[in-house]
């Protein structure tokens, strides 16, 4: 394995990343990352992938490090949180390779270094950033596209990593992309030739959003779950109690991991750190249509109803 | 809930922890996760204390103690509290009964 990283180095995550592979996404720096360094460097894994203790087929861990194997792409390495080794299959895309070391690989090298990733996407709103998450398919990047265009920049799509400061939670930025579906392309009027299909026929767009990236960590001021229901209205309530908890647990991103690598002691203590200053809602929304803008007025009244609040305690 | 709970427990029952749980401080209430059942609980700061004099086999008549001590509490009131909750932790199968006098 080479102990000296050739290539550039990325911003992403709060991480200074060396990486062997291109990742023409991320911005390049200079500069020291926030969280620490991290190299991405190509190797053989195929004799340690064999010896790994696997908890599935695809997936083994020992000690401080993680394994996965994704078939026809590459076998995975994630150590001590700052290390990231691939060792990509035969005649393996590069997009999907990628994919997985700014997808899987982050999420897991953030739980290794005590950062807590959420599944979802961060943006600011009034100088504070708010994370919208949900299943997929629920609304998530469509709502937060047009929130993007109302003029709210964004923070994160898909991993939010989530810092502890004092007690108080904050978002660092991801990388300034979003992910889009062919639909919410529809919905929003964007036209997809513009734009670069993830893999090979897929129906999942990146969009550069450089003009509108926040790339500071900011305090995450509020969480919203998005979900889809038949003929429902758009609504939204307010999460209370120990539903928090499990809110957050749900939308931890690869959260099966938690309990795969042991961290789930660490995870749990690390919600409780500041679950009880961070407002969450639920935020309903019909299956059918394209329902963003009366989503964005309950949001924003939400916001409104809790300074409100803030002020008067 | 039982009502029944003075005819279950004394104060010479001995409990214990079930094991199973991660506890962790919230602001200065103790919050539980229980990982076979996937529940999550507030013990609050009281339930906290009894939760953590659990830790070993230990008689309600000595968690009713600690309690007055850190509480300062009347001795029926934390009598009538720590039974209350040690009930509850049973019914959920947090803490169970070591022995019985």
């Amino acid at each position: 394995m080479a102990s000296t990283v050739q290539g550039l180095a990325y911003k992403a995550f709060g991480l200074h990343i060396h990486s062997e592979f291109p990742l023409p996404e991320l911005p390049l720096t200079g500069e020291p990352g926030l969280i620490g360094s991290v190299s991405v460097i190509q190797g053989d894994l195929k004799e340690r992938w064999e010896a790994i203790p696997k908890i599935t087929p695809s997936l083994g861990v020992s000690g401080h490090e993680v394994m996965f194997e994704s078939k026809d792409t590459a076998i995975f390495a994630i150590q001590d949180g700052n290390t990231i080794t691939v060792s990509p299959a035969p005649g393996a895309d590069p997009d999907c390779i990628r994919l997985f070391i700014l997808g899987s690989c982050m999420g897991i090298l953030l739980m290794q270094k005590q950062i807590l990733p959420l599944h979802g996407s961060a943006l600011v709103i009034d100088g504070k950033a708010y994370a919208l998450v949900g299943r997929s398919g629920a609304g998530k990047s469509t709502l937060a596209s047009y929130l993007m265009d109302q003029g709210n920049p964004l923070i994160s799509d898909d991993v939010i990593p989530v810092m502890v400061h004092n007690g108080y939670p904050f978002a660092v930025p991801g990388y300034p992309q979003q992910k889009l579906w062919q639909q919410s392309l529809d919905y929003l009027g964007m036209n997809s030739s513009l734009y670069r299909p993830l893999f090979e026929r897929e129906t999942k767009f990146a969009v550069p959003v450089h003009d509108r990236f926040h790339g500071e960590p900011l305090q995450l001021a509020g969480l919203f779950e998005l979900s889809a229901a038949p003929e429902a209205p758009v609504s939204l309530q307010p999460i209370q109690g120990m539903e928090r908890f499990h809110t957050l647990y749900h939308h931890t991103y690869q959260r099966a991991i938690v309990d795969r690598i042991g961290i789930r002691e660490w995870h749990f203590g690390m919600l409780a750190s500041f679950v009880g200053r961070l407002p969450m809602y639920r935020l309903t929304r019909p299956e059918q249509g394209f329902s963003a803008p009366q989503q964005t007025s309950l949001i924003l009244e939400a916001l409104q109803q809790q300074q409100v609040k803030e002020m008067n305690s | 809930m039982n009502m029944n709970t003075a005819d279950v427990l004394s104060l010479e029952s001995v409990l214990v922890q079930r094991e199973g749980n991660i506890a962790s401080n919230m602001d200065g209430e103790k919050v539980m996760l229980n990982v076979k059942n996937g529940k999550y609980y507030n013990l609050g700061e009281v339930g906290g204390e009894i939760w953590t004099a659990l830790a070993s086999p230990v008689t309600a008549g000595r968690v009713v103690e600690i309690i007055r001590e850190t509480f300062e509490v009347p001795e029926e009131i934390a009598r009538q509290d720590v039974f209350a909750f040690l009930q509850s932790l049973l019914d959920e199968d947090l803490a169970g009964i070591v022995s019985q006098p």
